[in-house]
């Protein structure tokens, strides 16, 4: 199988990288990259766990081939850590216990930080909105969402 | 390189040989010359969130892939000119929902946008991948049926047009030959006094295939009462195709909007569906739901002149 050269620019970093046709872009972070926050879940895109941000935009990763990537701007939770609004937005998801097994937090943590970025006051809808391509299975969506609202307020009660 | 592998493997290391091949044209025209030559054995993938998951799941395996998701200056774009709406293909449904054309008349589009995958999945699945996938779980179909869309399809021997209904001819298959590629939805918004509504069931609002799903564009007479023109699409009429229901659509055509006629045209649609059982609900419980929503869509429809009477 031909490896092919691209480059795709992750967290504000160009890297070239060698891929197969068939890498997906989840293969392509977590394997070659080691940004480990991006999870595999159902690899069909049922469950949304593998959420970056592709241009900008939330897409599962799982549901890309890394080769169509070649050339555009990924954010994974790891590129982010030290940004003022996501550091907020974790605080109140630890503060509030929004992450029991924690498998779903890296997603729903970039889609919460998407959604901060439009909205400092957003409705319970357009919260529920935001994550609901993401599933959790144990913590509830509760405290996820309560933590989503204090943290585009700025995560102050 | 995990991606053919069906059992489930926790080691990065497990190296699966494909025999998948993904040529990346540099442009439309290399595409199409690609397809010429070589389409009979080569998939199109647009953003791929249909094809991906199919393919893990080894429904299919195509042996080379043709990636046209970078042609978005030829491909990805809303026109209006002339009251007709031009979508590229490679029109993401974002697109459709950020778009200022689909409120009012063409409100059933939003709708349907809105009840499409999830976000993430809405930001990069495109119409042209929606409906060349030509099964029963594509929302766009029913919609852009009736507002009878053309489908403007491409070759390197030129274009043709076909009309939407026309162009899913089964279950997964559509009316494209192995060299050509969709290119465009084309349609014209219904005129004067026209209402568009869609209704979707699933076991939950997001990330979930339709059970039934079903649109409806009407259009009625300056009286406001008598149906200028019905058109009914559903995710199944027949097995697992998508289609207008023709029948229904002619029973409506001239009649009045009443309750004694939407009771009618439900028994009608009830007539004229043949719906198989799976998983996801039995032909019959489906056949219900179908009326429910005729009943429903045209209320929605003619609320603004204040229901049936």
């Amino acid at each position: 199988m031909n490896k092919r050269g691209i480059t795709i620019s992750v967290n504000g970093t160009e890297h070239p990288l060698q891929v197969d046709g068939s890498d997906r872009l989840i293969d392509v972070l977590r394997d070659q990259l080691s940004l480990k926050s991006v999870k595999e879940g159902c690899s069909t895109g049922d469950c949304g766990i593998c959420a970056v941000l592709v241009d900008g935009k939330l897409a599962n990763s799982c549901l890309m081939l890394a080769a169509q990537c070649d050339g555009r701007r990924v954010t994974t939770l790891e590129g982010l850590l030290e940004d003022p609004t996501m550091k907020q937005m974790q605080g109140r998801f630890i503060a509030n216990n929004a992450a029991q097994c924690g498998f779903c937090t890296p997603a729903m943590l970039i889609a919460s930080w998407d959604l901060a970025r439009h909205s400092t006051d957003p409705s319970n809808e357009e919260i529920k909105l935001a994550i609901s391509g993401i599933l959790c299975r144990c913590t509830g969506y509760y405290q996820i969402i309560d933590s989503v609202r204090e943290g585009c307020k700025g995560g102050m009660r | 390189m995990k991606f053919f592998n069906s059992e489930t493997t926790l080691s990065s290391q497990t190296v699966v040989m494909s025999t998948m091949e993904l040529y990346s044209p540099t442009d439309l025209n290399d595409a199409l010359r690609f397809m010429e030559r070589d389409g009979r054995n080569a998939t199109v993938i647009a953003s791929g969130t249909d094809l991906l998951p199919r393919m893990r799941r080894k429904q299919i395996s195509p042996s080379v892939l043709i990636d046209i998701s970078s042609f978005t200056e030829d491909l990805r774009y809303i026109r209006q000119s002339d009251g007709t709406i031009r979508l590229g293909a490679l029109t993401t449904v974002s697109d459709l929902l950020e778009s200022p054309l689909f409120h009012g008349r063409l409100s059933m589009i939003r709708e349907a946008g809105m009840l499409f995958g999830a976000p993430q999945v809405r930001n990069v699945a495109t119409i042209g991948g929606n409906i060349c996938s030509a099964s029963s779980s594509e929302d766009l179909i029913p919609v852009f049926m009736v507002l009878d869309a053309k489908l403007k399809i491409v070759s390197a021997r030129g274009e043709r047009s076909v009309p939407l209904k026309d162009f899913i001819i089964g279950k997964r298959e559509t009316a494209l030959k192995p060299s050509e590629m969709l290119a465009e939805v084309e349609f014209s918004p219904p005129g004067g006094h026209s209402w568009t509504a869609y209704e979707k069931l699933g076991r939950r609002n997001m990330l979930i295939i339709a059970i039934v799903n079903e649109a409806l564009s009407l259009s009625l007479e300056d009286d406001l009462r008598t149906v200028r023109s019905a058109r009914v699409a559903l995710n199944r009429v027949s097995g697992k195709i998508p289609a207008l229901a023709v029948r229904t659509n002619d029973f409506l055509e001239g009649r009045r909007v009443t309750v004694e006629t939407i009771a009618q045209a439900q028994k009608v649609l009830a007539s004229e569906l043949s719906l198989t059982s799976d998983f996801r609900g039995s032909g019959t419980y489906r056949t219900e739901i179908a009326q429910v929503y005729l009943k429903r869509l045209l209320e929605r429809c003619t609320r603004q002149i204040g229901g049936p009477s």
